[in-house]
């Protein structure tokens, strides 16, 4: 089967994966009884009797409906973009919009780690599995070990110590800001019209590095940037450290494959035994992992958002959780959902490409 | 002369094999020459003394209401004091303070193990427990009901863990025994998929379609066949998983969305004092942090000794 096929394959099976997300986030919304769902219609001051505005915020709501056609019902307003309003202490107004609003930082945050963890994990698992029981060997083992059992507000919170500005006094290597998205001062007297002080956002991207780079604002997007290093630093930490364990394993695991001393006795160079015929083999068990790791280290942005008061997506939801905005938690796991099996579906054509055995 | 020698064979003590003991300890042989496996073993073991210590003679660990920080507490509201020697045991490892009142690291940090181990051990097990079972009778049944149990997996690996917890610990209400449900909801599809996969391979062993052939029913064959088979991977993910659960259980602590900010438990005696962490002083996170990270670190180095064990690729 050739790759376009197989990707047709996977992408249609996406439909059922999203029907029952959808299905799932339904679920939680009927969990709740009626007069939960129905209390923000009605008004106690007003004329008309309560049980007949119960009753008429039930027949809006399509309550009165059997369950499976109400869930049509929520798929269309899920697909419509009628996603309900969420009110909490960062955030009041349309879901739709406040996860637009958020978003970006999240995805953000969990792509430049995984960008940046992919990119030193490939090269270090390597060096580190070509040479297992040396001492890099050793020390790359403790680290990642230790960075992998360390939960993420601890790591976020050890380096907030260790690199904090202002944190110890006298530390010469306390030059990181620790909690924000960029310095107010770099804003200037007189804030641009792209720029908005009371929610401290940005457009279009609402991203401020991209913004500010956008708009030719050097000194924000250089405080923006500084501003991201910490968070990011902790979150690429933690997955290296997966990352670098399945390498590894991987990597000692093929280079005991028979094909391995086939191409070593045959004197095959051993830098391109290492590059042909292990790293490759040792690649695919990686690449099998790293959804779930993915999962993972979209639970750790909510946590590292936290730790940083970096406001993204995962603070909203938190946020809708604690201030019982029950709207804004169905949109935000929704998202989370879709953001995971968007993530999947790559990891899934990954495999594939690298691996020609899955295709068939 | 016959009649002796029978009587004397019958009396020479029969030594009586036990196949699956000897295994057992022959794996645990095998556990012990792995030196970090052993390490994790010992550190555990310790955790899990001091856990029971606390249940059984908490007086010994200076813990009288467990289940409250305050009982622990000193009402004054003074910057807290570094770990020293100069303040007796319970000040060894230093104060945190919140609310105006002082609270030793040392003790709260042993009560809080308590519940750590305790509950994320209770979330494993039961986890385990579901997942495993229904794992592996939808693996070995197959048909509508393994497509089912798939679809239903896959629908709750589609979210991140740590958000489905929360829209669960939201639907359920933002208690600790909530979030427990809540994991419990969270972890089991992990277990169901491990053992659903086993079973198929079982399923196609010569001695499951003997016993099939000579009338076995679903429910034996599962029992007596799979589930026996499948315990070593789960037990081996089990291990692993204590330490993720227990992170995970710390993270909501740690997040606020469980809304008892009295309970001793190590995410949560952390979020406490990390506003300490502004001024520079370093205890009231590190200190418990250290406790959360030796018990995972320790608890998934016994779990990669015992996967390298248990595996019979690897063994012997």
């Amino acid at each position: 089967m050739e790759l376009r096929y197989f990707i047709i394959r996977r992408l249609l099976l996406l439909i059922p994966t999203l029907l029952g997300l959808v299905l799932l986030v339904f679920f939680l919304l009927r969990m709740f009884p009626d007069t939960y769902l129905v209390a923000r219609f009605v008004n106690p001051k007003s004329p008309v009797p309560i049980s007949v505005q119960y009753a008429n915020a039930k027949a809006a709501l399509g309550l009165n409906y059997p369950i499976f056609i109400q869930y049509f019902f929520y798929l269309k307003a899920l697909f419509t973009g009628q996603w309900g309003t969420m009110s909490t202490s960062i955030y009041t107004g349309s879901v739709l919009k406040g996860i637009e609003l958020y978003f970006p930082a999240t995805i953000q945050l969990a792509l430049f780690a995984t960008i940046l963890s992919i990119v030193i994990a490939i090269p270090l698992g390597t060096y580190i599995g070509a040479r297992p029981n040396s001492v890099a060997d050793q020390t790359g083992r403790v680290f990642s070990l230790a960075f992998y059992a360390m939960p993420v507000f601890l790591l976020g919170l050890l380096l907030q110590l260790l690199f904090g500005q202002n944190v110890i006094a006298g530390n010469p290597l306390g030059v990181l800001p620790i909690a924000g998205k960029f310095s107010f001062n770099a804003v200037g007297a007189i804030p641009p019209p792209w720029f908005d002080p009371s929610t401290g956002l940005t457009g279009p991207t609402h991203l401020p590095l991209f913004d500010a780079l956008i708009h030719g604002d050097w000194k924000l997007a250089y405080s923006s940037f500084i501003y991201l290093i910490l968070p990011v630093v902790t979150l690429t930490l933690s997955l290296l450290a997966a990352i670098l364990r399945f390498i590894r394993a991987g990597m000692v695991d093929a280079s005991n494959q028979e094909y391995v001393k086939t191409a070593r006795s045959k004197g095959v160079p051993e830098s391109l035994v290492i590059k042909r015929h292990v790293r490759k083999n040792a690649l695919i068990p990686t690449v099998t992992v790293l959804g779930l790791l993915f999962a993972g280290l979209l639970g750790g942005v909510v946590v590292v958002e936290t730790v940083f008061n970096y406001y993204g997506m995962g603070i909203l939801a938190l946020n809708a959780v604690i201030n019982v905005a029950i709207y804004g938690v169905l949109g935000t796991t929704f998202v989370f959902g879709v953001t995971l099996m968007a993530a999947n579906l790559i990891v899934d054509i990954a495999y594939a490409f690298i691996d020609p055995r899955i295709r068939y | 002369m016959v009649d002796t020698t029978v009587m004397q064979a019958k009396q020479l003590p029969v030594k009586k094999r036990h196949p699956k003991l000897e295994d057992y300890s022959h794996t645990f042989r095998l556990l012990l020459k792995n030196k970090l496996a052993l390490v994790g073993m010992i550190i555990t073991t310790f955790y899990f003394i001091i856990a029971f210590l606390d249940l059984v003679f908490p007086r010994y660990l200076g813990v009288t209401n467990a289940s409250n920080l305050l009982s622990f507490s000193i009402p004054t509201a003074v910057t807290p004091i570094g770990p020293s020697f100069s303040h007796g045991l319970p000040g060894l490892l230093g104060y945190t303070e919140f609310y105006s009142h002082q609270y030793p690291l040392l003790t709260i940090s042993l009560a809080a193990i308590k519940f750590d181990i305790g509950y994320s051990l209770f979330i494993v097990l039961i986890g385990a427990g579901i997942g495993t079972v229904i794992g592996a009778i939808a693996g070995f049944k197959g048909g509508y009901i393994d497509e089912i149990l798939m679809r239903i997996t896959d629908v709750f690996f589609s979210i991140p863990f740590l958000i489905l917890a929360l829209a669960f610990i939201f639907l359920l209400g933002r208690y600790i025994i909530m979030a427990v449900y809540a994991l419990l909801i969270v972890w089991w599809p992990t277990y169901a998929r491990l053992a659903r996969g086993q079973a198929l391979y079982i399923k196609s062993m010569k001695y499951v379609e003997a016993a099939t052939a000579s009338g076995a029913s679903t429910v034996r064959n599962v029992f007596s066949h799979v589930l026996p088979n499948v315990l070593s991977p789960v037990f081996v993910q089990i291990s692993l998983d204590l330490g993720s659960i227990m992170q995970l259980f710390a993270v909501l602590f740690y997040l606020g969305v469980i809304s008892d900010p009295y309970f001793p438990e190590l995410g949560n005696i952390i979020s406490l004092g990390q506003n300490w962490l502004g001024a520079g002083l370093w205890w009231p996170v590190i200190i418990p942090g250290i406790f959360i990270l030796l018990f995972t670190v320790s608890i998934n180095l016994l779990g990669d000794g015992l996967r390298d064990v248990l595996d019979p690729k690897l063994r012997r």
